[in-house]
């Protein structure tokens, strides 16, 4: 199968998620009436849609680990952050008691989300039993937005100020760069079941390890490096944001006194 | 008075006459800008000696099939030319020139920390001894600077040079942390309250961010140090294949500090260049918030993207494609600075004077040196010119196109605010010329020496088409830069005697430090300016025109955070890397079962209790804040000694379980699994040790009655210190004893 058929034949459709997503883009219609921002939420549900339904799905289901891996940096980092975007500014997103708002609940949110799914045991549960991997899509887009709202929170005062949001994203890029570096470089397996033949019922296999020349252990290291570099990028750019928030005002008109 | 001099002299203590003597002045010194001088004097001394090493090369280099330098003389001279030139002669300097001008660029009376500044300076002389002392211990380290294993371990130098080279990289490498960690919390908390960080000059704010890059990338190289020296001392074999280690793991730890490293002297060169490019060209800086925002996206990428200094090692494509696309990327915010100091300039009213003159060169051979690395960010046409001079162009143009260049500039713009005179414009614009016009002669030949296949870190070269007078002119090139070098050390020395009197504020500039008088006082200020923008001098000599004012939204630019616990917590920061690096490779190395010993010879329960007296410590300190802050002193004292307590019986526990590991033949060679096991826990345990003889202190302090008044910075910082070790040990019990078990 060449690639381009494949782009082409790779989809999964599944009626329920559709005409879920298309009821909750009424919903956000009938909810906020923001015209301005119901392309974040429509781009939040794009890309969700590609991350559950396009060939990326079909490579990730049991042939490989870098799609499952893509996957996951979509549902964590993506499409969390484009459904906060979308959030108009009336909607608070405080946390009562305040304990639980304290930033390092989120941190630990997006960047545990990354490691506990990586898990070897964790990352084979998700791949064979289907009730793990709806918990797996489900748990990612909300501890990503636990993470999200200390940056993208609706409502200015609900975020970190721009150096404690730095030193926030700093540290999860760090923190999931070392995993990624794991991965990368790890002499063994990280999800052993994509070692295994899948059931391979598009007859895809063939195509995969020797026409694109994906081997097990390519696979696993681009994986890595999807979430060593590429992720990163995601986290640069949102501390890009945070250094013109950081200097945004500094145009302000001149006070008569200091 | 002759009392106070016999009290004195009875307890040891200096009476003033005898502290202005010139020796107690600058050894015992505290004061940063006497530190400050002396890490520019201790720089400009190495800066000699590498120069030499330079031209030595450059003659062996002159013709072909030379034999004036035998090729182990010639690899132990390019070698220390560049351990040198990079530790001992561009972050000291730079160093120096930051502890001179940043407490005074942002109004402070001196450093956060005096005393942690003269022992950081003190360890630079130290470390180059140590590197020099390996000349007459059996000859200097002929590995390169990148010393990459094997050719680094025993059975390839079995010499001591690797030996001192490792330590006194070490050396540096906890000063410069220590001179970092310093500038951090200086800025955060020395600043004058008007002095928002927002409103910080650009020099100021680059060496602040700057500093965070050294505290995270100098530790990766201090774990790759230590994990050589016991490679080399205890016969293990971290980075020697033969014994199950891997070489390519040298060469990702020093990259993963190396590629930082060229950041951490570029980006203070990017500072100078922000200060003197508007002064010279009368404008204030093109964008401040870009040339200020895109050095953190600068720090940020740069320690993502080392593995491009391994293209050649054969990666694989896959890692190659990844590290290609992500290099690229820094050519963004470094064409962003280049671009806002050329439109600083475009439209001024530019003085060519000495500095100016420098700072525009820089610019120039920047934007080369940084094509030259975009080219090199392409792995297949870096698989061609890695290893040519092509590569040596190109780096030279960044250290001595950039850097040199930069910080000569500086020297002329801050020389009169140091010595209170100017130095002679005449000689300055000799150096200048020289300079330029011999480093453009050695290096932009180099490039085509490269294209035309010269390969690099060879003695000598055959006679092939062209590469014998393109060397010569290299050649006559690095003479004239000694030429300029020597003229610019007669320059420091004749001004200093005769110089003309420079006044407070001889370039008429807009930073702080030319409020203070020249030289400035002990105190730096005695009156500060209004502070309401970037330029408060501006503001204040042009009433009528000021500078937009730069408004305070944030709480965090006027916070200032304790001291003492800021600095500690930079310093764990500094740590994290360190155990981040041990845990990683014990990780690598131990992903498969070897023979001999592992973890299932360790013993879970016994660990885990002398573990959880470990664990129970973070509380009991704890709990000792508490009765301090509630003013209950025997309560607090009580709570410490239990602490220490539980510190002790976790020493002792892992010494049993050392002793029982020894008695059972398990030593630290025997294979991988236990060299990582004792370098991961001997070194936890050797904080734990510095925690207990903090806690000591503390507890002999506070029996003494020191801490009466309910506060003690020093116990708030020792219990993050403190409460750090602990969930370091958390991490090592659950990589070492209990994933093992679950896998």
């Amino acid at each position: 199968m060449t690639p381009f058929q494949f782009l082409i034949s790779g989809w999964t459709w599944n009626a329920k998620t559709m005409v879920l997503g298309a009821l909750s883009l009424i919903a956000y219609w009938l909810a906020f009436h923001d015209r301005r921002r119901i392309g974040w939420f429509a781009a939040a549900l794009g890309v969700a849609f590609l991350t559950l339904m396009s060939p990326i799905n079909t490579l990730a289901d049991g042939y490989l680990f870098s799609a499952h891996m893509l996957q996951h940096i979509l549902l964590l980092l993506v499409v969390p952050a484009l459904l906060l975007l979308s959030l108009p500014e009336s909607v608070s997103l405080a946390v009562r008691p305040r304990f639980f708002g304290h930033p390092i609940w989120g941190w630990v949110a997006g960047v545990g989300a990354m490691w506990f799914w990586h898990a070897p045991a964790m990352c084979n549960a998700a791949v064979s039993s289907a009730p793990v991997h709806a918990l797996q899509t489900g748990s990612l887009v909300v501890l990503g937005g636990l993470f999200w709202r200390q940056i993208l929170a609706p409502r200015d005062e609900e975020r970190l100020p721009p150096p404690g949001a730095v030193i926030y994203l700093f540290s999860a890029c760090v923190t999931c760069s070392v995993l990624g570096i794991i991965i990368t470089f790890s002499p063994v397996a990280v999800c052993s079941i994509y070692t295994m033949p899948p059931a391979d019922h598009l007859a895809l296999l063939a195509a995969i390890r020797s026409g694109w020349g994906i081997t097990l252990e390519k696979d696993q290291q681009i994986g890595g490096l999807l979430m060593w570099v590429p992720m990163c990028l995601i986290y640069l750019s949102a501390i890009f944001a945070q250094m013109a928030r950081w200097f945004a005002d500094s145009k302000t008109p001149i006070p008569t006194k200091i | 008075m002759n009392e106070i001099t016999t009290v004195l002299a009875r307890t040891g203590l200096l009476t003033a006459v005898q502290r202005e003597h010139w020796k107690m002045a600058w050894l015992s010194t505290v004061d940063h800008k006497r530190i400050g001088i002396l890490y520019m004097v201790t720089a400009l001394v190495f800066f000699i000696v590498g120069g030499v090493e330079a031209l030595l090369i450059r003659l062996q280099l002159a013709v072909p099939d030379n034999t004036f330098l035998h090729p182990d003389t010639y690899n132990m001279l390019f070698t220390m030319h560049g351990t040198t030139m990079i530790f001992l002669v561009a972050m000291p300097v730079l160093f120096g020139l930051a502890n001179f001008i940043l407490p005074l660029q942002i109004g402070a009376r001196d450093m956060a920390f005096p005393r942690l500044n003269a022992f950081s300076f003190w360890l630079v002389p130290l470390g180059g001894i140590l590197l020099h002392f390996s000349f007459l211990a059996g000859g200097a380290p002929a590995v390169g600077w990148f010393a990459y294993a094997p050719l680094s371990e025993t059975p390839y130098s079995s010499q001591l040079g690797v030996d001192y080279w490792a330590l006194a990289l070490l050396v540096l490498g906890i000063g410069s942390v220590g001179t970092s960690i310093n500038f951090i919390v200086t800025v955060l908390t020395q600043r004058t309250p008007n002095m928002t960080l927002r409103r910080l000059p650009l020099f100021s704010w680059m060496m602040f961010v700057n500093s965070f890059l050294v505290i995270l990338a100098l530790p990766i190289l201090n774990a790759g140090l230590v994990m050589l020296l016991i490679d080399r001392r205890l016969d293990t074999h971290f980075f020697l294949p033969p014994g199950g280690g891997s070489a390519v793991i040298w060469q990702h730890i020093f990259w993963a500090f190396g590629h930082p490293e060229v950041y951490i002297v570029a980006v203070p060169a990017f500072g100078i260049l922000s200060e003197i490019i508007p002064v010279f060209s009368r404008k204030p800086i093109f964008g401040y918030e870009f040339v200020a925002g895109s050095t953190v996206a600068i720090v940020f990428l740069s320690l993502l993207v080392w593995a491009h200094h391994m293209f050649t090692m054969g990666l694989g494509h896959t890692v190659d494609l990844f590290f290609v696309a992500s290099s690229m990327l820094i050519a963004i915010p470094t064409g962003v600075k280049v671009l806002a100091w050329s439109a600083t300039m475009l439209g001024g009213r530019i003085r060519l004077d000495t500095p100016m003159l420098f700072c525009v060169a820089a610019l120039i051979q920047f934007l080369v040196a940084g094509l030259t690395g975009i080219s090199h960010a392409v792995a297949a046409l870096d698989w061609q010119t890695k290893n040519s001079y092509y590569l040596v162009a190109h780096f030279h143009f960044v250290f001595v196109g950039l850097i040199v260049f930069a910080v000569l500039g500086s020297l002329h713009y801050w020389y009169p605010k140091m010595s209170g005179r100017m130095l002679s414009e005449r000689l300055g614009k000799w150096t200048f010329w020289l300079m330029t016009i011999g480093f453009n002669l050695t290096f932009v030949i180099q490039h085509f020496l490269g294209l035309a296949g010269m390969p690099r870190r060879v003695y000598t070269y055959p006679n092939l088409p062209g590469w014998g007078w393109m060397n010569m002119v290299s050649t006559i090139g690095a003479f004239f830069m000694a030429a300029a070098g020597l003229i610019f050390v007669w320059n420091l020395g004749s001004s200093l005697l005769r110089g003309k009197r420079a006044g407070d504020n001889p370039w008429n500039a807009w930073t702080l430090e030319w409020a203070a008088t020249s030289p400035p006082p002990h105190e730096n200020f005695h009156e500060l300016p209004p502070i309401r923008s970037r330029r408060p001098l501006w503001d204040a000599t042009n009433p009528d025109r000021p500078d937009p004012m730069v408004g305070t939204k944030w709480q965090a630019e006027i916070v200032v955070p304790e001291k003492n616990e800021a600095g500690v917590i930079a310093f764990i920061c500094s740590e994290t890397g360190f155990f981040a690096v041990l845990i990683l490779a014990y990780l690598y190395y131990n992903a498969r079962p070897q023979p001999g010993p592992g973890a299932q010879d360790l013993s879970l329960l016994k660990t885990g209790c002398f573990s959880l007296c470990l664990f129970a410590s973070s509380f009991t300190i704890w709990r000792s804040e508490v009765n301090l802050r509630r003013g209950r002193q025997p309560a607090m004292v009580g709570w410490l000694a239990v602490t220490i307590l539980l510190g002790g019986i976790f020493i002792i526990g892992q010494a049993i379980e050392y002793r029982g590991l020894y008695q059972s033949g398990v030593g630290v060679s025997s294979n991988l699994f236990a060299t990582t096991f004792f370098t991961l826990t001997g070194f936890h345990g050797l904080h734990v040790c510095i925690g207990l003889i903090l806690l000591l202190i503390l507890l002999g302090l506070a029996c003494a009655g020191d801490f009466k008044n309910g506060r003690s910075p020093a116990l708030k910082a020792v219990g993050l210190y403190w409460h750090f070790v602990d969930i370091v040990w958390v991490f090592v019990f659950s990589v070492v004893y209990l994933l093992p078990r679950l896998l």
